[in-house]
């Protein structure tokens, strides 16, 4: 029988990490990069092995799939704004995807860093369960694929809406749309906690069309530029 | 009692025809980019059916609308194994601190800054457009 540990102690640290996100220090982060490094921390305290917690662990990580799918909602749901502005709004999408992409490989090249951390860099921008699908298919390593998108998440989320009312951005859809675009689900997150509803709809909408723009263009990029 | 227990039922019977209507796009997907022999995210290609699905009235909204909502707010649940599993990659990570940590800094904020600022001045220049047009 498979040891439910892994599975148990993942829905247990994240729920609690949800529960108390508002003691003072802990508000800085989300629950989900709170609830992963104590999971972490258990994990080397009680010296338990990483594959006894990944054994029953991996059967959370499936429902991704089914998650990923059901970002289609959010679309259908909005589709109307898309067609206002339509050509600024698509025009942002592309440029959006092809900047992230460029300027993460221009920036491991300058680096010269590794080829598959290069190549577990580029999907960044893009939310995490199409990142590890995108991860995957073009060889590289999904761990650090998730790692750098949780983390430009939390930075577009802590500091995504200063850095633009410091270069007076003040129109919901360009906020949300960058937003979006630079960091995704959690950045979205943010829109949420602002209860800013013009935001919230573009936020989504555009990390899920960046999302599926990547996939099809990283893939590409990289086989142009190797 | 019965009532509430009805409508219990229902709730749980919709998820669960929601969360298999999901799984069916998926193995739509997989089958087909495997046909083809595409080397392609099948999820990815199951998100793209299944918007269309919803827009061409396919599938009805209200038989996916509790699934694909538990689904969305949990998404983050769902990607902590791989905060875990960072602890395999602690050799990469810790040789590789400094790239990442400028990775995201800078390339996240070039992001936010061109999207924001193209987003911004587009929709002004429009505007004064439709004005001039106007007149």
């Amino acid at each position: 029988m498979i040891n439910p540990f892994g599975f148990i102690a993942s829905l247990v640290y994240f729920k609690l990490a949800q529960k108390y996100k508002n003691i003072p220090f802990l508000k800085l982060f989300p629950p989900i990069v709170v609830s992963g490094l104590c999971l972490i921390l258990t994990l080397e305290i009680f010296k338990i092995d990483i594959n006894l917690y990944n054994a029953s662990a991996k059967y959370l990580t499936l429902f991704l799939i089914p998650a990923t799918i059901a970002l289609g909602y959010p679309i259908y749901k909005n589709i109307n704004l898309l067609k206002k502005n339509k050509r600024i709004i698509y025009l942002a999408f592309v440029i959006a995807t092809f900047v992230s992409i460029a300027a993460t490989y221009a920036f491991a090249v300058l680096c010269k860093t590794q080829l598959n951390i290069t190549e577990s860099l580029m999907p960044k921008s893009v939310t995490a369960p199409v990142a590890i699908e995108i991860s995957k298919s073009i060889g590289a390593i999904p761990e650090l694929t998730a790692c750098v998108v949780v983390l430009t998440g939390v930075f577009g989320a802590m500091f995504g809406h200063k850095i633009l009312k410091l270069i007076k951005v003040k129109n919901d859809t360009a906020i949300g749309l960058a937003i979006g675009c630079a960091s995704h689900i959690i950045g979205t997150s943010k829109c949420v906690e602002l209860k800013k509803e013009k935001q919230i709809v573009f936020s989504s909408l555009a990390l899920v069309i960046v999302g599926i723009l990547s996939a099809f263009l990283i893939p590409l990029f990289l086989k142009i530029v190797l | 009692m019965k009532k509430k227990i009805i409508t219990f039922l229902n709730s749980v019977f919709d998820f669960i025809f929601g969360f298999l209507i999901l799984l069916i796009f998926y193995f739509i997907s997989f089958y087909l980019l495997r046909l083809l022999k595409i080397n392609f995210p099948p999820a990815v290609i199951g998100l793209v059916l299944f918007s269309l699905a919803l827009i061409l009235g396919i599938v009805k909204e209200k038989r996916i609308k509790s699934a694909c909502n538990f689904l969305i707010n949990n998404m983050a649940m769902f990607l902590v194994p791989f905060i875990v599993g960072l602890i395999s990659y602690k050799a990469i990570l810790e040789k590789n601190f400094l790239i990442i940590f400028l990775a995201v800094f800078l390339v996240t904020t070039f992001v936010i800054v061109t999207v924001g600022l193209f987003v911004e001045n587009g929709l002004k220049y429009l505007r004064l457009y439709r004005i001039r047009k106007l007149k």
